[in-house]
Parts: structure tokens; sequence; C-alpha cells
């Protein structure tokens, strides 16, 4: 019993790693933590994703709420991770995709603005899929 | 079991089993028991029954049938990357122990251990990686105090 518990906490401080009582406590501390800690893992993530994205796409001049948005707008449903993976190997496609929000962001404005005398944004268009 | 109190791997296929063809990655099944003992009577009849049958079915692995003396009876696999798996066979049927060695067949000698990301490349960048000099105009094009202006 000892055995499989000391196995577990050779990378903690002090005398946790060598005393069974206290090894026992933190042991199940330990436990109870990393339980826990699968949810903040999640959030974290996508924490850590919305930061990677907001960066690169503040170096094509849009901010995220309004990439995010007008991505979503245009039919492109990629997941913020798959997004930050694309921002950080596939640069060129990145932009593609900024380019893309930016001028659906364009034709919503004019469609909003303008009084329907212009003709409707081509990238504004839905693809009904049946 | 924590992340860093238990071992972990990153995932890998060995020997690039997906790109040529399949090699299978088992090299030598040893059995090791005693003639006499009473819980590797299993170890004997699979050794009557089913080990020629297996030895035909896996032509790549070798199998190996010896005295172990006292010690109890155990199923050794090694695979082609050194690892060796040891699974004890007392008191087990003839057809449990066939079915522990196929499964030991199937398995690559890779360890049984967490496996980070269920997803692996060797290229993750076809366009190259981004660099903080990517998205940023070349030198020639900006306009700073120290360029020298155009002639």
């Amino acid at each position: 019993m000892n055995k499989n518990i000391l196995f577990l906490l050779q990378h903690f401080r002090g005398r946790k790693n060598r005393c069974y009582k206290l090894a026992v406590r933190s042991v199940r501390r330990a436990f109870v933590k990393s339980t826990k800690a699968r949810k903040e893992k999640k959030r974290l993530l996508r924490a850590l994703w919305i930061t990677r994205i907001e960066a690169a796409s503040l170096e094509h001049g849009l901010k995220y709420p309004a990439f995010i948005s007008n991505l979503l707008k245009s039919q492109v449903e990629l997941n913020r991770k798959m997004l930050a993976d694309l921002a950080i190997y596939e640069p060129k496609t990145f932009k593609s995709l900024a380019a893309l929000a930016q001028r659906r962001r364009q034709e919503g404005f004019l469609a909003a603005l303008g009084d329907g005398k212009e003709p409707e944004g081509i990238f504004s268009r839905i693809v009904h899929h049946y | 079991m924590t992340a860093r109190g238990a071992p972990s791997r990153f995932l890998g296929a060995a020997l690039c089993c997906g790109l040529g063809r399949y090699v299978r990655q088992l090299q030598r099944l040893q059995l090791l028991f005693s003639p006499v003992a009473p819980d590797a009577r299993g170890a004997r009849q699979f050794v009557e029954e089913r080990a020629a049958e297996f030895a035909r079915g896996h032509p790549e692995v070798v199998l190996y049938v010896r005295n172990q003396g006292g010690a109890a009876p155990v199923l050794r696999a090694e695979y082609l990357n050194g690892t060796v798996r040891e699974e004890l066979i007392a008191n087990k049927t003839s057809e449990e122990i066939a079915q522990l060695a196929t499964k030991l067949a199937n398995q690559s000698g890779l360890d049984v251990v967490r496996i980070r990301k269920p997803f692996h490349t060797d290229n993750p960048s076809i366009q190259g990686q981004w660099h903080p000099l990517t998205n940023k105009p070349p030198a020639l094009l900006v306009r700073g105090p120290r360029l020298a202006p155009p002639q």
C-alpha cells in the first residue's frame, strides 16, 4: 500500500515525499485537485485559444469580436481551437480568413446604412444545405 | 492518478506502421511454467492443444516453451522496441491463455500509459510556422527615420 502512494508523489516538496502520514494527506488533496482541474482545463484552454486568435486578428487589423461574429455570419464554423492552430501553423490561411471577415463586415455596414438600392453583398449570401 | 505523478507519453506509431506495410511488433512469446505445478495446468493444456495453432496463425512470432521450476507460470512477451511484458497465467484456462496471447500479439511495444494528445504530426506546418516577422511588411517598404530617402 505504501509503495503505491510513494511512487505517485516523488515530485512533491519537503517531507511529503518521504513520510507516510504526511504523504497520505497530500496525495488525497492532489487527487481532489486533479479531478476539479478537469473542468478548469477546458476553460483555460479556451481562454488561451481566444487570446491567440485575438493577437493574430489584431495583426491583420480586426478585433476579436468582429472577427468571430463575421466568420459565423459567413457560415465558416471553425472552432477556436482550429482557428488558433491555423493562426500558428498556417498564417496565410488565417490571413485569408481575416480578409473574409473584413469583407463580410463591410457588406454588413453597407446593408445597414445603405438604402437597399445597392446590390446585396456576395459574401452575405447564405448557403442552404438541404 | 495525477498528470505529473503518473507517466505519460505522446502518440506514436512503432516503426511507422501506418506508412509502410504492417509489421507485427511482437518478437517472441515465452511460456515459462513447470510441468508439475498445479496452477500451470491451463498452461500445459494450452501447449498441448492450442500452441501449434497459434504459432501457425502468427508466423512472425516465435513461441518458446521453457521449464520455470518453482516460480509462478508466466507468459513473457518481447517486442521489437525492447519492452518486455510479463503476464501471470496461473490458474487460467487454456482459452484464456490463448486470448491473452492474441492480445499481446496485437499490441505494439509502446508503454501502456496516458497518451497526452490523440493526434500527432511530424509536419504540423505547411505554409511555414508563424514567426514575428511573417505579417510585417518587408524592410525596404518601411519608411523610418534611419532609412535614406530614395533618390
